[in-house]
């Protein structure tokens, strides 16, 4: 799957949220989505999923089944789980059977005959999980899937996600927490001033130039300026502060991988 | 398509925002045959019937596209396949619901409300009048629903303000430019509808083709 220059708004005199994007998503691949809050990880992850389309560029290869699961599920919905996944299996052409199975996987049988409505955030979290995975996906989308999940099915995840990457599907995490930084293979793709740069040495071809420095991305930009050429980036430099965080000793490799994540560049000292 | 079509109608049946346009409906119908049509005016009562309806079919509309929360017409777009099936799985649910309505309101006279049973064309003409309404009304509950205007009470202006711009304009010269409920109103009462039939159908299709068209490019990125 392919974006080639995809730039996107949701309006036609609004900020652009993402600019002149490209990237490749091969088959079998797991790519984490970090950035900032508001750096447009949502918006990227519907443009994969193909929920919005670009404003400029094309995407080209998308596979026929998506999986997505939205960062917070919606439980304001009459139905009971079984009811709503029976849906979700018609509209996907899949046995409704799928979601008994995948309900039992994930220890959620239980939760089968209880309305949307009276789920805890962590039992809602799953039954997005579920629908997304009730046909094989060829794309499985996950925005912030790890939010409120219990133990157990956040363990499951990282299994889940290796089981539709061997079986060549791509999957797409956006996860502020970085649960995926041990993830064997996962790619990692920043988002910041409206840019797209992955940050593993695969880097998209075109976003390509900026991804050299991208490790340490300029912060501080408003979202509807596109990335601008080197020469710019002095003054953009200077505009920057330094905050002094102290920490435990033992808490600052997760703070430090929590900073990074969210885009911002870190120095450590003793 | 059609399982997402079924889905949207069973989440707006048991949301029970069916009651408020169904409400709408009776009291019209109330309002309409509280007296007993005279013999050879049916078309005239349809013709106001299907003008005045187009207000709740929009309701309806609104109502139906309104029911699934956000996040779910985006996990209902990727069941489905893309978001232009989950946008034309919302229009075809709505035109579904203002189908039935419509068949009531078409159907409630004829058992109570006419004098006399009215002639097959009557009852022909009487039935495509209402398919015209409830077109315009499927089209302007689109254009209000909560993706496109966010706000419940920009809505509800859009949606009764739109609807009473619908019926003042099309009582002036401009009335071309929009659906032409006064005209066939007006031509029904005073038996000329044949002779506009075929204009007041071509422009009524059009503006609500119209309508539903600028939604669907809204949607694009409003999912």
């Amino acid at each position: 799957m392919q974006l080639s220059g995809v730039s996107f708004r949701y309006s036609r005199r609004g900020p652009w949220v993402l600019r002149n994007v490209d990237l490749d998503l091969h088959a079998g691949s797991v790519v984490e989505v970090t950035g900032r809050n508001g750096a447009g990880k949502s918006t990227l992850l519907r443009l994969l999923a193909g929920i919005v389309r670009p404003s400029r560029g094309s995407v080209a290869g998308r596979p026929p089944v998506v999986g997505y699961a939205p960062e917070v599920f919606p439980v304001d919905q009459p139905f009971t789980v079984a009811a709503y996944l029976a849906h979700m299996a018609r509209a996907r052409r899949v046995s409704p059977a799928a979601g008994t199975a995948l309900a039992e996987r994930l220890g959620a049988a239980r939760l089968l005959g209880l309305p949307l409505g009276d789920l805890s955030k962590g039992s809602a979290q799953k039954v997005g999980l579920i629908q997304a995975l009730l046909a094989p996906p060829g794309l499985l989308i996950l925005d912030e899937p790890f939010a409120g999940l219990d133990e157990q099915t956040r363990a499951e995840l990282p299994e889940i996600i290796e089981e539709v990457a061997s079986g060549g599907g791509a999957v797409v995490v956006s996860d502020h927490q970085n649960q995926l930084r041990g993830f064997p293979g996962a790619r990692r793709w920043l988002v910041a001033d409206a840019a797209v740069a992955a940050l593993d040495g695969e880097r998209p071809p075109r976003a390509g130039a900026e991804a050299g420095r991208a490790a340490y991305p300029v912060i501080g930009r408003n979202g509807d300026r596109a990335p601008k050429p080197d020469a710019e980036d002095d003054g953009e430099r200077e505009r920057h502060a330094v905050i002094e965080v102290i920490v435990d000793a033992d808490e600052a490799d997760e703070v430090e991988q929590k900073l990074r994540a969210d885009g911002y560049l870190t120095r450590r000292t003793a | 398509m059609i399982a997402l079509v079924r889905f949207k109608l069973a989440a707006y049946a048991r949301s029970h925002r069916l009651l408020q346009p169904a409400i709408g409906l009776f009291v019209m119908m109330v309002i309409f045959y509280s007296s007993t049509v005279p013999p050879g005016k049916e078309l005239a009562s349809y013709a106001d019937s299907a003008g005045l309806l187009i207000v709740v079919f929009a309701w309806a509309a609104r109502g139906l596209l309104d029911t699934e929360p956000p996040a779910q017409r985006l996990v209902s777009a990727t069941s489905a396949g893309g978001s232009r099936r989950e946008v034309g799985a919302g229009l075809l649910a709505a035109l579904a619901v203002n189908l039935g309505l419509a068949a009531v309101a078409v159907t409630l006279p004829l058992l109570q409300g006419f004098a006399a049973a009215p002639s097959a064309g009557d009852l022909a003409r009487g039935a495509g009048l209402h398919l015209l309404g409830l077109s315009a009304g499927t089209a302007l509950g689109a254009l209000t629903s909560r993706p496109i205007l966010p706000s419940p009470a920009a809505s509800m202006l859009a949606l009764f303000g739109g609807y009473l711009a619908l019926l003042l304009v099309s009582l002036t010269p401009a009335g071309g430019f929009t659906v032409p409920v006064m005209p066939w109103m007006r031509a029904a009462n005073a038996g000329t509808l044949d002779g506009i039939l075929l204009p007041i159908t071509a422009a009524t299709l059009f503006w609500s083709a119209a309508g539903a068209a600028v939604y669907v490019r809204l949607r694009r990125t409003r999912p």
